[in-house]
């Protein structure tokens, strides 16, 4: 027996029910907007060259096969994309360890000028790339890391943001889950690997997708610190690729299969790593 | 903040503290706070070639300030800001709140509206820069067919601005729709019943009752947008209309990538970096002082 009169429950059903119709058209049609340029991208990504030029021709083409064979290999997108999964990757990892490791030390140790070494690493949120992009450019040139790996990765890899969520992740973990591991008397990567990590999976998870979006997203950067070709990552190649018809004939077929090539790695982590992703990102406090 | 660290505890030795923090201490030394130390210092110098140049004290800042172009990025800065926070904002709020009032579905409309977040910028600018074109573009056509107004942008600065900004709501309503979505989430039910109950109306109950309750999250997102726009629009400026026509997209950071990379201009590239990290003090300030997530997600 409901302790709500009916008159009640009929009234709170019948407004979401009046309601409800219209917030799904709103949302098919919203979500329609959002996902159509990339449909269209995708249709003319299988067009010819002379297809994508007849304006009101937006039906699948013949060249799908074609089209990306030739970005893939002839417009070397699948060295660019190469490039920008070795790049993520190196990011990651690095991220991941290194935030880890200082986490430990923020969280599980008790030294002088504690506070102090974690409000350095915070205060670094106030030096994106754009601040320091000059000196940062020279720096790479005297020591010779310009056109290389080591320049691309090397500016990314220490975290404010990772440093900060692993910290709150581990303040978080229960104190008598910690006094057990004290009692055992393990190490500190010891207690990393066998209590922190697997009491932070989903954090970690969550870390891993935004950090690998962000880095695989990285435009500027890869655009200043490599010159030579054959070592940019795909969001400049697509640069390139938009550039090569410059003399007023672009081959937007073209553009458009590597513009979906580009999208498929963050759209793939996003949509599998979405819950953790979610619970990193708005969860939390 | 109130640090409890005692109860923590679990080891003692300093120098494995010191080695712990080593690496992330190392990298933020040589790639975060050198670079950007050497910022200020080279922001009084005049180099034409990086490595040497000489003292000019403050003649950059002041060139700067006199700069009519640089006013003019500012102003472009500004625009381009204002109007992708506010269209992005208002946009993810319908779309969030909808997502909240659907009785199914939510899972698969909560990925299909955020998914723009894994979206590179890049991809959103050649895209749009295709379906938009004035010439072959599909959806200028279409605007053209059923209005008849031109979408000129390529050659119509106001007009170049909306087509830049158009692509950065587009991209970047995913991230809003991830806070306010879990914010929403957090309402009370009986909040929201004791609403329909009184027979106030949907809209009403978004902006009098959820938007007051949820407004620590759009501080924080007013915050970090803007950030995000001070800084994020470099590649749909450079893929779309670089800087053009007449600068009228010419922002803060696409002029400063090309005082310094295409003009050489170090010195005076590096004053605005100076400038521009005043930008960024300023707004972090104003999100620590109003909520305590102070974590930036965004790009670098």
């Amino acid at each position: 027996m409901s302790i709500v009169p009916d008159t009640v429950n009929e009234r709170l059903s019948t407004t979401t029910g009046d309601s409800q119709l219209a917030t799904h058209g709103a949302l098919w049609l919203i979500i329609s907007v959002l996902i159509l340029p990339i449909a269209l991208a995708a249709v003319y990504s299988t067009q010819t060259t002379n297809a994508v030029y007849q304006i009101t021709n937006v039906f699948p083409g013949s060249a799908l096969v074609e089209n990306y064979t030739t970005v893939l290999f002839e417009y070397n997108f699948g060295q660019y994309m190469w490039n920008s999964f070795v790049m993520a990757t190196v990011v990651i990892v690095g991220k991941l360890v290194f935030s880890l490791l200082a986490a430990t030390a923020l969280v599980y140790y008790d030294f002088r000028f504690q506070s102090l070494i974690f409000y350095a690493i915070l205060f670094t949120l106030l030096m994106p790339l754009p601040v320091r992009i000059v000196p940062l450019y020279q720096l790479m040139a005297d020591i010779g890391w310009l056109n290389s790996f080591a320049g691309l990765t090397s500016p990314f890899i220490a975290s404010a943001t990772a440093v900060f969520l692993f910290r709150q992740q581990f303040r978080s973990i229960p104190a008598s889950v910690v006094e057990t591991a004290k009692l055992d008397g393990i190490g500190p990567i010891q207690f990393l690997a066998n209590v922190l990590i697997p009491m932070s999976k989903g954090m970690i998870a969550g870390v891993t997708a935004i950090m690998f979006i962000s880095t695989w997203n990285a435009y500027l950067w890869p655009l200043v610190a490599i010159i030579d070709r054959t070592n940019q990552v795909a969001q400049v190649g697509l640069r390139y690729i938009q550039g090569t018809g410059a003399e007023g004939f672009v081959q937007w077929n073209l553009v458009m299969a590597a513009g979906i090539l580009v999208l498929i790695p963050p759209l793939i982590v996003l949509l599998v790593a979405r819950r953790y992703l979610l619970s990193t990102l708005g969860g939390g406090e | 903040m109130a640090e409890q660290h005692s109860r923590l505890q679990v080891f003692t030795s300093n120098w494995q503290a010191a080695a712990l923090l080593l690496p992330t201490l190392a990298l933020i030394s040589v790639f975060l706070y050198y670079p950007f130390l050497e910022t200020v210092q080279l922001s009084f110098y005049q180099l034409r070639v990086l490595g040497s140049g000489e003292w000019v004290g403050l003649q950059n800042y002041v060139q700067l300030f006199e700069s009519g172009a640089y006013r003019n990025s500012l102003i472009v800065t500004i625009l381009f800001t204002a109007a992708t926070v506010t269209a992005s904002l208002f946009l993810s709020l319908i779309i969030s709140f909808l997502i909240h009032e659907a009785n199914r579905f939510t899972d698969l409309y909560l990925v299909a509206a955020i998914w723009p977040y894994a979206m590179p910028l890049a991809v959103a600018g050649i895209v749009l820069d295709f379906l938009i074109n004035p010439r072959i573009g599909v959806v200028t056509w279409a605007i053209e067919a059923l209005t008849g107004f031109q979408f000129a942008w390529q050659t119509n600065g106001a007009l170049a601005l909306v087509a830049v900004i158009i692509a950065a709501v587009w991209q970047g309503l995913g991230y809003s729709i991830i806070f306010m979505t879990a914010a929403f989430n957090q309402v009370p039910d009986s909040i929201t019943d004791a609403a329909k109950l009184d027979g106030i109306g949907r809209f009403q109950r978004l902006f009098r009752i959820y938007v007051p309750l949820i407004s620590p999250v759009l501080v924080f997102l007013i915050v970090i947008q803007t950030i995000g726009a001070f800084f994020g629009g470099f590649a749909l400026i450079d893929l779309m209309t670089s800087g053009g026509p007449s600068n009228a997209t010419n922002v803060l950071m696409f002029n400063l990538y090309q005082d310094a990379f295409v003009n050489q201009r170090f010195g005076y590239a590096s004053a605005q970096s100076v400038v521009l990290f005043g930008f960024v003090a300023v707004l972090m300030y104003v999100q620590l002082r109003v909520t305590d997530r102070y974590a930036y997600y965004g790009g670098a």
